[in-house]
């Protein structure tokens, strides 16, 4: 790999990693949920460092190209990260239902309550 | 016994009041509670006016959340045995007592109204009757009992079937896949024939296109769901 799309990517890495700290400090991204996205960073940064190894590793597999080895493993940790998400996400819609119903029954107790000190 | 019934409502304002008098006639020692799942019509206006008993949920929930709110309604208030009834006028008030005897007399937990085991009364159309009939099959590979009318909403379960689907209910499409959980929780399940009305009002939750969908994530909760 040249050096010039070396220090390149570096670069990008590096603001990558700069995005998400700025987002994490300013409470924009909850820790808990960042940690598969900070995951893939250091992925990133030591295949940028370490060529080789990425070359290495898709070789041994059989694959011709390295870059389709690369595609094929960002394509895995997208993957990854959705289905996280939507375990997320699913975690969410139950809160909300819950809360939901929490509302509404507390909404007719209230009403009952203001009907029997009218009367 | 104190009874509960739990009628789910949404855009019900034609059917809804109709639905309620005749309850009341016909069932006098029973409470009733409708759950406005956040209907966009006049249902919400009409309840309060009629000084019905309901509680509106703030957002949309679908059946299930709307259901399951009554439970825990019926939880809350200490009910002996819920039942859940249509707002659209399919099920007839005057067979309650079907649905409550078996559990009075300590027979089952949970007793669901089935237009099919004697096939009297309307009886829907035939490829509704033949998908009830696939999903009927694939209960009874589950839970090794044969329920005919398995997409019936209108069922009754004592004290332990409230508090199970108070913590618990399917939600989306839950008529079938709640049978599970409530077999699977230990829940005595039986059966009983009652006479269905068309609907008075509204639409079916199952419109045609959506009907392949319904088939699809029904199948698939069957198959995997019912978890407590």
């Amino acid at each position: 790999m040249p050096l010039s799309l070396q220090i390149f990517s570096l670069c990008i890495v590096l603001l990558y990693f700069i995005i998400i700290f700025v987002l994490l400090k300013k409470k924009r991204f909850e820790l808990r949920y960042s940690l598969l996205w900070l995951l893939a960073g250091v992925v990133m940064l030591v295949l940028v460092i370490f060529p080789n190894l990425l070359i290495k590793a898709t070789s041994l597999l059989g694959i011709e190209v390295a870059s389709n080895g690369l595609f094929a493993a960002c394509i895995f940790f997208i993957v990854v990260i959705l289905i996280s998400l939507t375990t997320v996400i699913s975690g969410f819609a139950n809160k909300i239902k819950g809360l939901t119903q929490q509302i509404a029954l507390l909404e007719e107790r209230i009403r009952s309550l203001e009907d029997d000190n009218i009367e | 016994m104190r009874v509960l019934i739990i009628i789910p409502a949404y855009n019900e304002e034609d059917s809804i009041v109709d639905v309620i008098d005749n309850l009341k006639e016909t069932n006098e020692d029973v409470d009733y509670v409708v759950i406005n799942d956040c209907s966009k019509d006049g249902t919400r206006k009409l309840l309060l006016e009629k000084k019905l008993n309901h509680i509106s949920l703030p957002q949309n929930l679908g059946i299930g959340g709307a259901v399951q709110s009554g439970y825990i309604y019926a939880r809350e208030h200490g009910y002996d045995i819920a039942i859940q009834m249509d707002g659209d006028g399919q099920h007839p008030a005057e067979e309650i007592t079907k649905l409550v005897d078996p559990i009075m007399n300590g027979e089952a937990d949970m007793v669901v109204g089935s237009r099919f085991v004697t096939k009297d009364g309307f009886q829907s159309t035939a490829l509704r009757r033949f998908g009830i009939k696939f999903l009927s099959g694939l209960i009874k590979m589950r839970i090794h009992q044969r329920i005919y009318d398995v997409t019936s909403g209108f069922r009754a379960v004592n004290v332990k079937g409230i508090e199970l689907f108070s913590n618990n209910y399917a939600q989306d499409y839950p008529e079938p896949e709640s049978l599970i959980t409530a077999a699977k929780f230990g829940l005595r399940i039986c059966e009983v024939p009652v006479m269905m009305k068309e609907r008075q009002g509204g639409v079916s939750s199952i419109s045609s296109f959506k009907s392949v969908y319904y088939m699809i994530k029904v199948s698939l909760a069957i198959l995997l769901g019912g978890n407590y």
